[in-house]
């Protein structure tokens, strides 16, 4: 079975980096994997191992050619990767993004199923892979906490505040996977020398047959007009006992959807 | 001629580093202490103490220097310096350097004894830990790691061979010393044998030594910059005054100090692991001025950090004690400072 990853590379978040003039993130220094992406990854190469073989195959969009965490995700163990690397692409959206991935997608022959995380860790829209399956017009499953694949279905139990539903869809599909569908493995010494010969199909915005000027600042549908930093935490509520500071809590704990 | 490290090399430490990251917090350094009270704080399952061994062995680092033929990466000294600082900065609870670095490529090179479960195979796997107490003149107390290790290389009193003992051959005889979680133990016995000897070749023994050294440099390195990391953290948060406290110049001093020790340091280690690499005659001087200067800086950003954190450093709840009893058992080990900086005068004919 064939499954393809969408993997985002971005800043390391334990060292963000600063904003751009336009208001969007610096992305020109190293890039690494998503953490969150890590789990499509190593979900993939286990449906693959489960199927008796397949490749996985990643693809990415980023500035530069970044390739640093792609190489990651094919230490890992994914075969191959594609590359969207264009400056085109500079000040994307979602949509632009959704577009462009699918396209790329689209250059993988067979594949069969189709993951992503359910957001990224830099941008969190968290709407790029229903656009995608939305482009490829693809049924797509949301929020996976387990996926199998038999008979040319994927069942996937998907994640919802109370518990779990169980969803299918016949593939090809494409599903958004949450943190913790599976414990990812630590790239191995061997896989990270085996990687830099993997091959990273690097195309353009023009190779994939979309427009530059439909992409990017020059086709977006939108504008940063101002950013400003996150309200620092404000300090906790005190509750004074007075005999009912068990209710109290109990109701805070309840506006939480702890309990 | 390019003096930096190769791209590979980078790769494998940043693997080691997100690995040890997650698997070998604080909590995890502090379940290797006995449970007793004097490592307290939080501390993670015992089981994930031996997990983080498992997972050095899962993705292959445990063989980095064992030859190719043997299951390992056959890599040498250049290949596995970084991978040392590493495991120093995460106090990673086992021999790591005794096993990796200097019995696979000691058991590897001379050839023998590999039966009795102690075999280079093992140690791929990790299902081997080795202790060692290699240091000129070593008289077999504290050795680290020896009370929970498969094996323990000594030397061999009367003819200076190294031997690798098994627990009941070394007579282990567990005893508590600074750092609770390096598990030492004195040896009380040591009976050394032709059934047990690895090599009696004085090239082969001094190399073993000298990797050993090097690699405790390394992992000094590695702690003193974790303990420095700690304490900016804590500086900057910690508020006083309306301020944070690293925002005194006083404060900021201490810092820089305990910086321009470990960087002076850090070249130093990396050119003895060069030395060592390439065969060079001065790989025993080099050794020895890694030893001692990383020893001195760790010895120094301790103080320092100890300082810059006031009353909550000395306490065994908060974390640091982890790292700074870790770097004053190192200090110690291997050769103190003093005694390498005699070897260098030596190689210098002073």
């Amino acid at each position: 079975m064939n499954v393809v990853v969408c993997v985002k590379q971005i800043p390391d978040p334990a060292d963000p980096g600063a904003l751009e003039e336009d208001h969007t993130l610096k992305r020109d220094g190293k890039l690494i994997l998503d953490e969150s992406d890590s789990y499509g990854v190593e979900m993939a190469l286990q449906l693959a191992d489960a199927a008796g073989g397949g490749d996985v195959t990643l693809v990415s969009m980023a500035p530069n050619n970044e390739t640093s965490g792609l190489r990651t995700a094919l230490a890992m163990g994914a075969a191959k990767a594609v590359l969207v690397s264009d400056d085109a692409l500079s000040g994307a959206g979602a949509l632009d993004t959704a577009k462009v991935l699918a396209a790329a997608i689209k250059r993988v022959e067979g594949a069969d199923l189709i993951l992503a995380a359910t957001e990224s860790s830099d941008g969190y829209t968290g709407t790029v892979p229903e656009q995608i399956a939305a482009v490829l017009d693809l049924p797509s499953v949301t929020f996976a906490k387990h996926v199998e694949v038999a008979d040319g279905t994927v069942k996937v139990q998907r994640q919802t505040e109370s518990g779990f539903d169980e969803c299918e869809a016949p593939l090809p599909a494409l599903v958004s996977v949450t943190a913790g569908v599976v414990e990812p493995r630590y790239p191995s010494f061997k896989g990270i020398m085996a990687a830099k010969s993997k091959p990273v199909d690097q195309v353009t915005v023009a190779d994939l047959g979309l427009d530059p000027s439909a992409v990017g600042w020059a086709g977006a549908g939108q504008e940063i007009v101002d950013v400003s930093p996150a309200p620092e935490r404000q300090a906790g509520e005190v509750i004074e006992d007075e005999g009912d500071a068990h209710q109290k809590i109990v109701e805070f704990l309840d506006g939480l959807k702890v309990l | 001629m390019r003096f930096a490290f190769t791209e590979d090399q980078l790769g494998f430490r940043d693997a080691v580093r997100s690995m040890l990251d997650k698997e070998c917090p604080a909590e995890v350094v502090r379940a290797a202490w006995p449970d007793d009270g004097t490592g307290a704080g939080a501390r993670a399952e015992p089981a994930a103490v031996a997990a983080v061994w498992a997972r050095l062995a899962d993705i292959g680092v445990l063989g980095v220097a064992v030859p190719e033929a043997a299951g390992g990466l056959g890599l040498a000294e250049l290949d596995w310096v970084l991978l040392a600082e590493e495991a120093g900065y995460a106090a990673v609870p086992h021999p790591f350097v005794e096993t990796v670095a200097v019995a696979a490529p000691l058991l590897a090179s001379a050839g023998a004894p590999t039966g009795g479960g102690r075999s280079l195979a093992g140690i791929v796997g990790g299902t081997v830990r080795i202790a060692a107490a290699l240091t000129p003149g070593h008289d077999g107390r504290a050795v680290p790691y020896a009370a929970r290790a498969d094996g323990v290389l000594v030397h061999a009193r009367s003819t200076g061979a190294v031997h690798l003992l098994g627990p009941d051959e070394a007579g282990v005889h567990s005893v508590r010393t600074v750092d609770g979680a390096i598990d030492a133990a004195d040896l009380t016995d040591r009976r050394c044998h032709d059934g047990n000897v690895v090599t009696a070749a004085p090239a082969l023994v001094d190399q073993a030594f000298d990797r050993g050294a090097l690699g405790a440099a390394a992992q000094l390195l590695g702690l003193a910059r974790h303990m420095l990391d700690l304490t900016v953290g804590y500086v900057v948060e910690r508020r006083q005054f309306g301020v944070p406290v690293g925002s005194f110049q006083a404060v900021k001093h201490h810092l820089a100090d305990a910086l321009v020790h470990l960087e002076l340091a850090r070249p130093a280690v990396h050119r003895a692991a060069y030395s060592a690499a390439v065969g060079s005659p001065n790989r025993a001087r080099d050794v020895s001025m890694a030893k001692a200067m990383a020893s001195d800086a760790a010895r120094l950003v301790g103080a320092k950090a100890l300082q810059c954190h006031g009353a909550i450093g000395y306490t065994v709840e908060y974390d640091l004690h982890l790292y700074l009893k870790r770097a004053w058992a190192l200090a110690a080990t291997w050769g103190t400072a003093a005694w390498h900086r005699d070897r260098v005068g030596r190689a210098m004919g002073i």
